[in-house]
């Protein structure tokens, strides 16, 4: 458990019932939440927000996870953020196409929590 | 591949049905007025040895100009049938595409709609086990524990519905590159090596020629193998064991897998690879595992053979051919 300076972790996120579990978990793992439900309210909040890291749908409203992907990773306030991908989307070149372009992991649902947390916890401690 | 060639042969024959008629018929006569009434003509001409000047009047000049009408005729009248079928083939090509096009939608639409409320049951259900949200009992928690083994379940459906879709719909390709069968061999070996210390089954690993290599989808014909052996697994007997046996001849690869199970009886053989079949409803499976693995296996242009006896065990072979590269898809 995390009490000092809690690290700062922007959900970008669809479901509203997987936000709240995604939320439970990690602030009970002493994180903090930022969440955006839409693909250009995640991209200025991660602009304004700074996170220690984003967890991105890739199946979003007005955009979609990989233009939120690119758009993070060619700007250079936050192309440091390590962002994990987690999406119920199947499509052959998907997974290559994100790594390509940047994401840190890439977990398909529904994912293991506690595979998560290894995500989240090797990004950070990295 | 075969079920495609004969999808074309059957849009052929329904361009045809569509037209009402078979519009071969219809052409022979343009054709025939094209080519055979002016053909007439000129050997009418070459026979009556005259002038010019006599062909451009009188009977003669009468006879070309009916003929040169003639013929007219069969142009327009071949056109316009060569412009209904061309029509009725672009139509059909369009909807071929779009059918294709709506299988990639379904695959993905049933990914999205079915996968995202599972992830979110099943991060719930993690957090109130876990006591995230409160302190819970211990028969709470076994209800709990229940609920995950069934997502887990659901999980595992959803994915093999959905494999098994892209392969029938042919919307999966296969990714080919040139790569040892006992290497993969051996890691699906170890990573069900959990599974089978929980029921303290032996893998037995027979690798004949561990150079062996193929050339084909390397994940898929890995899930083709870790589906064998699982089910190899699930069904041997506590201290039983599973032999992968690796080898070849002149024409095929061979992946053999053998379980010290209860055997399969010889009049339930056949429906061992159809969907949602399990012949031991006690065993917990989706019923799609072998389904899955003999599309895998067919779309490397195999075959995967099954040999069982009651009380003593089965075996399953999978063969495929040495070169796959010789046989284009």
């Amino acid at each position: 458990m995390q009490t000092k300076d809690p690290k700062k972790i922007l959900i970008v996120e669809d479901e509203k019932e997987l936000v709240l579990g995604l939320a439970t978990l990690l602030k009970s793992h002493g994180y903090s939440i930022v969440v955006a439900y839409d693909s250009l309210f995640g991209i200025s909040l991660a602009h304004k927000e700074n996170p220690d890291l984003i967890i991105l749908d890739l199946g979003l409203p007005a955009g979609g996870g990989l233009y939120v992907l690119e758009s993070l990773k060619n700007s250079v306030e936050t192309v440091d953020i390590p962002i994990l991908i987690l999406t119920a989307q199947q499509g052959g070149d998907l997974e290559e196409k994100a790594k390509r372009i940047g994401a840190l992991a890439y977990l398909h649902k529904p994912f293991d929590p506690e595979l998560l947390l290894n995500k989240i916890n090797e990004a950070l401690s990295a | 591949m075969d079920k495609r060639d004969k999808t074309k042969t059957t849009d052929y024959k329904l361009v045809i049905q569509e037209l009402k008629e078979n519009p071969y018929k219809r052409l022979n006569i343009a054709f025939a007025l094209m080519v055979i009434v002016p053909f007439l003509a000129f050997l009418y001409l070459l026979t009556s040895r005259l002038f010019t000047i006599d062909i451009l009047i009188g009977n003669t000049g009468f006879i070309l100009g009916v003929t040169f009408f003639i013929s007219i005729c069969g142009f327009y009248i071949a056109y316009n049938i060569l412009k209904k079928i061309f029509n009725k083939i672009l139509d059909y090509a369009f909807q071929a595409k779009h059918s294709d096009q709506l299988k990639s939608t379904f695959v993905a639409t049933v990914s999205h709609e079915l996968k995202n409320p599972l992830s979110s049951i099943k991060i719930n259900i993690y957090n109130i086990f876990a006591g995230f949200i409160g302190q819970i009992n211990e028969e709470q928690k076994k209800v709990l524990q229940l609920c995950q083994v069934t997502i887990e379940r659901m999980a595992r459906l959803i994915n093999g519905l959905l494999d098994l879709h892209k392969i029938e719909a042919g919307v999966a390709n296969l990714k080919r590159n040139r790569f040892n069968l006992a290497e993969i061999s051996a890691r699906q070996i170890n990573e069900l090596q959990t599974l089978a210390d929980k029921k303290n089954v032996k893998i037995i690993k027979e690798f004949l020629d561990e150079s062996l290599t193929v050339w084909g989808d390397e994940d898929k014909l890995s899930q083709a193998i870790v589906n064998l052996l699982s089910n190899g697994i699930k069904f041997a007997p506590e201290n039983g064991a599973v032999t992968l046996k690796i080898y070849s001849d002149s024409t095929f690869a061979k992946i053999e897998c053998v379980d010290t199970g209860p055997g399969i009886p010889d009049n339930k053989v056949n429906m061992l690879f159809n969907k949602f079949e399990r012949l031991n409803s006690v065993e917990e499976g989706t019923g799609l595992g072998l389904a899955i693995t003999k599309d895998i296996v067919e779309l490397h242009r195999g075959k995967i053979l099954v040999e069982s006896q009651v009380g003593r065990g089965s075996k399953f072979i999978i063969l495929l051919p040495r070169d796959l590269r010789e046989t284009k898809r």
